[in-house]
């Protein structure tokens, strides 16, 4: 019989299999953290060791060392054909998170995935969100479509059924493609373990602290921690009472807010 | 007339906080039980026109959704300025840029403050638009949207919305030392507290400067009401 992480993966190599064959032109987002790093690795499995598409980085120039260490090194031992994408325009402008926090993520995010969709024509694009990692996100569907502003209609989802991952016929840009909706936060970090995959050398506690989730270096705080090896990340995980996004109590009313805004029409 | 549009103002708030300037001569709750949803733009316009708009104004467009003047008891003026009023003359620009920082708060890209700031500008730019606008028409109605864009994220934080109020009922106290007027102060909705945010409650909010003997009025009750102020010439 198989086991959890075998069936986990199952199904996550048949969603990639399945938007690689729905889409002309698909690509695969990574941010070298641990969630990404398992969906390309994923997508290597599932296409028996050779991408057949690029694997996409978007450098805000504010990422850690570590991040364009470990984005090098993998891209390399994997063989990917690795897009970096970066808006040089407004790097060149000063644009920082002092500048608000909010431009900056849309200048030195957004805009250069926006840019490359364009540019490069993609309609789908594989990103390694879950479930778990959020109230809002668990409403999330395997195939998401966005419009041209990213914008994500979750009233208007179909239900998918049975393995049935339906394109809609018209009113999106791109597909966005999850196949590890239905993992945790533990199910990655046993699979990393399993599967041996490289991991980021931020996520191992130095003095007391470390990564949870790996972002730009001015907006990522570390979490207390003594976990330095994959076996104690994964034995923290099972006893811990703080949540993956640390810090963030009031998730729950924060998502009924948001889906109350929504229904009122504010977002 | 003057008519003092003030977005989310509740009841049970006026009371907690003794602010007499916005109660008025006779102050009470409005019945928006009919709606299916308290939503902004469509309580708005039916106070506008005294009928029910919900039918006709969906949530994806409510925004752009535009009255004429002859739909509105506007027309029952010979003038009349209507500062950024939702159907009507709403200032888009600056109620996009409000629920740009809402949803970017949701997606931690903006903090609670950077949005505050926004909106606390847009009122004050409302306030100079209103008050120089008042004496020079026959009615004059002013929208401020300050305790509900504060309150849908900080509506469990009191010393905020304690702030909100004592602001709102010195901007009562100031028109009514400003003018003879009939002041009509009405809400679309109230406001309730969920953790630290706030939700569109029932609990909506009139009050008026002369006494009405109004006991729940709908919120389109008010429409025959400000058209006799017109053709009585007492505004």
């Amino acid at each position: 019989m198989e086991d959890h992480l075998a069936i986990l993966e199952r199904k996550s190599i048949s969603l990639i299999r399945e938007a690689k064959a729905q889409f002309q032109n698909i690509g695969c987002l990574w941010s070298t953290g641990k969630d990404s790093t398992a969906v390309v690795w994923l997508c290597k499995k599932a296409f028996f060791g050779k991408i057949p598409f690029p694997v996409i980085h978007i450098d805000t120039g504010y990422k850690f060392p570590e991040i364009y260490e470990f984005r090098d090194r993998i891209a390399k031992e994997w063989k990917l054909d690795l897009i970096v994408a970066q808006n040089k325009e407004a790097l060149k402008n000063g644009m920082s998170p002092e500048k608000g926090k909010l431009e900056c993520c849309t200048q030195l995010k957004t805009e250069p995935l926006k840019n490359l969709i364009k540019e490069r024509g993609f309609d789908a694009l594989i990103l390694a969100i879950r479930r778990d990692e959020h109230g809002i996100r668990a409403k999330e569907r395997y195939f998401s479509p966005r419009d041209e502003e990213f914008r994500w209609k979750y009233t208007e989802q179909p239900a998918e059924m049975w393995d049935l991952y339906v394109k809609p016929s018209e009113d999106f840009s791109h597909m966005r493609v999850h196949p590890i909706l239905h993992w945790t936060e533990l199910d990655v970090w046993e699979y990393v373990k399993r599967e041996k995959l490289p991991v980021n050398p931020l996520y191992f506690a130095k003095d007391g602290k470390r990564y949870r989730s790996l972002g730009c270096m001015p907006c990522t705080v570390p979490i207390p921690s003594t976990a330095s090896t994959i076996d104690e990340i994964v034995e923290e995980l099972k006893t811990t009472k703080i949540p993956e996004r640390a810090g963030r109590a009031q998730d729950k009313e924060r998502a009924y807010m948001m889906q109350k805004l929504r229904s009122l029409g504010y977002m | 007339m003057i008519i003092l549009a003030l977005d989310a103002l509740d009841l049970n708030m006026v009371k907690k906080y003794d602010c007499r300037n916005l109660m008025q001569l006779e102050c009470g709750q409005t019945d928006i039980s009919e709606f299916e949803l308290a939503r902004t733009v469509v309580l708005w316009a039916s106070f506008l026109t005294g009928k029910n708009m919900e039918a006709k104004i969906p949530v994806k467009t409510q925004w752009e959704f535009k009255l004429g003047m002859k739909e509105t008891f506007f027309q029952f003026f010979k003038s009349y300025e209507a500062v950024d009023v939702p159907a009507f003359s709403l200032k888009e620009k600056n109620h996009a840029e409000e629920r740009r920082l809402l949803k970017a708060y949701f997606d931690e890209q903006a903090t609670v403050e950077e949005y505050d700031a926004v909106v606390w500008k847009n009122h004050e730019e409302n306030k100079d638009d209103f008050f120089s606008s008042l004496g020079q028409f026959d009615i004059v109605m002013g929208y401020f949207d300050l305790a509900d864009a504060i309150g849908h994220l900080s509506f469990g934080i009191p010393e905020k919305m304690e702030k909100v109020y004592a602001e709102l009922d010195k901007l009562a106290g100031q028109v009514a030392s400003a003018s003879d007027d009939f002041i009509l102060v009405i809400s679309d909705h109230g406001m309730k507290a969920v953790g630290r945010y706030g939700d569109h409650s029932r609990n909506g909010f009139y009050s008026a400067n002369r006494k009405l003997g109004l006991h729940l009025p709908r919120i389109m009750d008010f429409y025959g009401m400000i058209r006799e102020v017109a053709r009585s010439g007492t505004s």
